[in-house]
């Protein structure tokens, strides 16, 4: 025989506790958002940078043009009026300026005088720099910035009238225009990052839907609905997961459906030779007492009683595997609860327990297996007389949405951790353990559980709310109160 | 002479050991193995009850129970494998009146063929005529008339129109009906009842899918309108 020892826990990846350990979903959602962000601010940045500069070198370019221009229109007026400044500030405000030009001219080298067409952008305005190298005949241009506002200033040296011609040039308006570009770049990287977000989160979700799918028709099955398959797909890669899992799910079924079936099966071959054998030892129990021997009046008295626990094993057995393959139906049918108990009372092993009916329920009519509900009081008032010493009471409740019917001894109750169990398949009460001649065969409970699970209802069990000590089983079945 | 019971049985076994019980029960047992043994000794001698597994070699027991039922009234229970509703609801509908599942008790089933042997009991002595309608029912001559003819009964179905005529317009539970015709327990199959008050309804109503006679009271029950 193969034993397991218990397994020491294996270490399990243990998400979110150790990183960013994210779904399947959100990881393809995320490369998207990623790789649309990457791209975007790749292409925004480029087109950024190009245009700045083309921009900035048109406008240096124009503004360098202009001020050769106008330094050549200069020239000669110098030479003629070079003691008239108010001539030459005249002159200097006729120049064809571009609009926010301003000019600067430095008469002399030694002592020079500096004519500004406006204060702002005078000679203090340059920066020195700029001023050495024009002196020094070299023309210069150079980014300043005056007022706060970005200008250019261009520095033309006029050597032959010993003069220099400076013009400042805004750059304000330009930088505008990179400003706003800046801007709409950005917005369109964000919104181009945004759509790849979306587009990745469909693109997951399309991906993922087919294991959605899986997932929900796993579920079908667990569900008990072993017929569950999927339907064909065109995708190869997919095809192979669905056809292994329908393959799966064919397997599950045929193994439970014989499982199911051998169960069903035995149980009606052995009622062949049980009517033979009820028939037979009925024969045998009447003429009992004409037995002189006492030995053979036992041995009738055990078969009479085990010929009677077989027949309920294998009706119990039956039962069970109608449940099992799915084909336990309710033969549901108006019946009087109150008369449904009591008459389930008086046809179970004891029929003297007292059944206390709360006033309400006086008369109510359910709709209700009458079978089955019977199956179940008879199973629990069975239970109560082989575990708890004896039903002591059954009360019938109304509750909100239904009924409770509750069955309570006074034995020694069922331990906190077995009130599960004992409604499993053969399962028995610790006080059940010796084998006695009042034992069951374990399926009672497991049939009550099925019973009332068929009619939606829960079965539990309890301690006594009284706390005296016993057992408190108790079925709810569901009842639409109007 | 005792009352004579057919146990159609292919099982050797089965029907020797019912056979014994029975007889031990006072009943006189005929034996048949097959349904073709059991249609021959049928015609051959007056039979009180018949007992038909409903599993048979040749004929099966749904054909052997409405070939004898083409020719006479005898009560018939049928001996079942399974208490599936097929099974039990083809049984009756073949005419059978009452049915056991395997293993069963043969006291439980001597009870049931003495509940079935019972005569028709009427409160009031004399030759009492009941009419409604078109419906004449004579209880004591075990005579039902439509328009004057005469309707052929089985025992069970009589049983149940007399019962239902005994009180006209009161509404007749399933259980009281098995308790008064079957002499079953607050526990008996319902679906006795549902299938014999269908038989019923072929044969005394003019349309039986529009009963007039024996009607459904939803949810209670049948009852007689008058």
């Amino acid at each position: 025989m193969v034993t397991s020892a218990p397994q020491p826990d294996r270490p399990r990846r243990r998400f979110g506790l150790r990183g960013p350990h994210l779904g399947l979903r959100a990881r393809i959602t995320l490369a998207f958002t990623l790789s649309a962000m990457l791209l975007s601010v790749l292409l925004a940045g480029t087109t950024w940078a190009l245009t700045r500069r083309n921009l900035i070198d048109q406008r240096i370019a124009a503004a360098t043009r202009q001020a050769y221009l106008n330094a050549r229109i200069m020239q000669p007026q110098l030479r003629g009026s070079q003691s008239d400044p108010d001539a030459i500030l005249t002159s200097l405000s006729s120049l064809d300026t571009q609009s926010g030009s301003r000019s600067v001219l430095r008469i002399g080298t030694r002592n020079p005088r500096w004519i500004a067409q406006l204060p702002t952008f005078g000679k203090d305005a340059l920066p020195p720099a700029l001023r050495a190298l024009v002196d020094k005949g070299t023309p210069a241009r150079m980014t300043i910035d005056v007022g706060g506002e970005p200008q250019m200033a261009v520095g033309i040296p006029l050597p032959r009238v010993d003069a220099a011609y400076y013009e400042f040039g805004s750059l304000v308006e330009t930088n505008r225009t990179l400003e706003s570009l800046s801007a709409s770049l950005f917005g369109a990287a964000v919104v181009t990052t945004l759509a790849g977000t979306a587009l990745g989160w469909w693109t997951s979700r399309r991906t993922l839907r087919p294991l959605a799918e899986v997932s929900v028709a796993a579920e079908a099955i667990a569900g008990g609905r072993l017929d569950t398959r999927l339907g064909a797909v065109d995708d190869p890669d997919l095809g192979v997961l669905v056809s292994s899992f329908n393959h799966m799910a064919q397997a599950l079924e045929t193994r439970v459906d014989r499982d199911g079936r051998f169960a069903s099966d035995v149980s009606h071959e052995l009622r062949s030779p049980l009517m033979t054998l009820s028939a037979s030892i009925e024969v045998l129990a009447s003429r009992r007492d004409d037995m002189p021997d006492a030995s053979a009046q036992a041995a009738v008295d055990l078969m009479v009683a085990d010929v009677g626990r077989f027949k309920q094993l294998v009706e119990d057995l039956l039962e069970i595997s109608r449940f099992d393959a799915g084909a336990a139906r309710l033969d549901l049918s108006e019946v009087r609860l109150g008369e449904l108990v009591t008459q389930a009372v008086s046809w179970s092993a004891d029929r003297d327990v007292p059944v206390q009916l709360d006033s309400e329920l006086a008369g109510i009519v359910i709709r209700a297996d009458k079978r089955r509900i019977v199956r179940v009081i008879a199973n629990l008032i069975d239970n109560a007389e082989k575990y708890g010493g004896g039903a002591t009471a059954v009360q019938l409740r109304k509750v909100a949405g239904g009924v409770h019917i509750a069955v309570e001894d006074n034995g020694p109750g069922v331990p906190a951790d077995e009130r599960d169990i004992v409604f499993d398949r053969f399962a028995r009460g610790v006080g059940a353990n010796r084998r006695s001649g009042t034992e069951g065969v374990g399926l009672g409970l497991s049939l009550v559980a099925e019973h009332v699970g068929l009619h939606k209802g829960r079965v539990w069990v309890e301690d006594r709310p009284d706390g005296e000590p016993g057992a408190r089983f108790v079925v709810e079945l569901p009842v639409a109160w109007s | 002479m005792g009352t004579r019971i057919l146990a159609v049985e292919d099982d050797e076994r089965i029907r020797a050991a019912v056979k014994l019980a029975l007889e031990d029960e006072g009943w006189q047992v005929e034996e048949a193995a097959n349904g073709e043994e059991a249609l021959l000794s049928f015609a051959q001698a007056p039979t009180d009850v018949v007992l038909i597994d409903i599993m048979l070699p040749d004929i099966d027991g749904f054909e052997v129970c409405r070939a004898i039922r083409r020719t006479s009234d005898v009560p018939i229970v049928m001996v079942t494998a399974r208490d599936d509703t097929h099974d039990v609801v083809a049984g009756l509908e073949a005419g059978a009146d009452d049915y056991m599942t395997k293993p069963f008790a043969p006291k439980e089933l001597s009870a049931r063929i003495r509940a079935l042997l019972r005569r028709v009991r009427t409160s009031e002595p004399g030759n009492l005529h009941l009419r409604f309608g078109d419906l004449e029912v004579v209880p004591d001559e075990g005579v039902v008339r439509r328009g004057g003819a005469d309707v052929h009964l089985t025992k069970t179905e009589f049983k149940l129109l007399v019962e239902l005529a005994s009180s006209p317009g009161r509404v007749f539970s399933r259980e009281i009906l098995l308790d008064k015709v079957w002499g079953y327990d607050y526990f008996g199959d319902g679906r006795l009842v549902d299938v014999h008050v269908r038989r019923l309804r072929t044969k005394v109503e003019a349309d039986p899918a529009n009963p007039r006679h024996v009607v459904t009271v939803r949810g209670l029950g049948y009852k007689l309108q008058t």
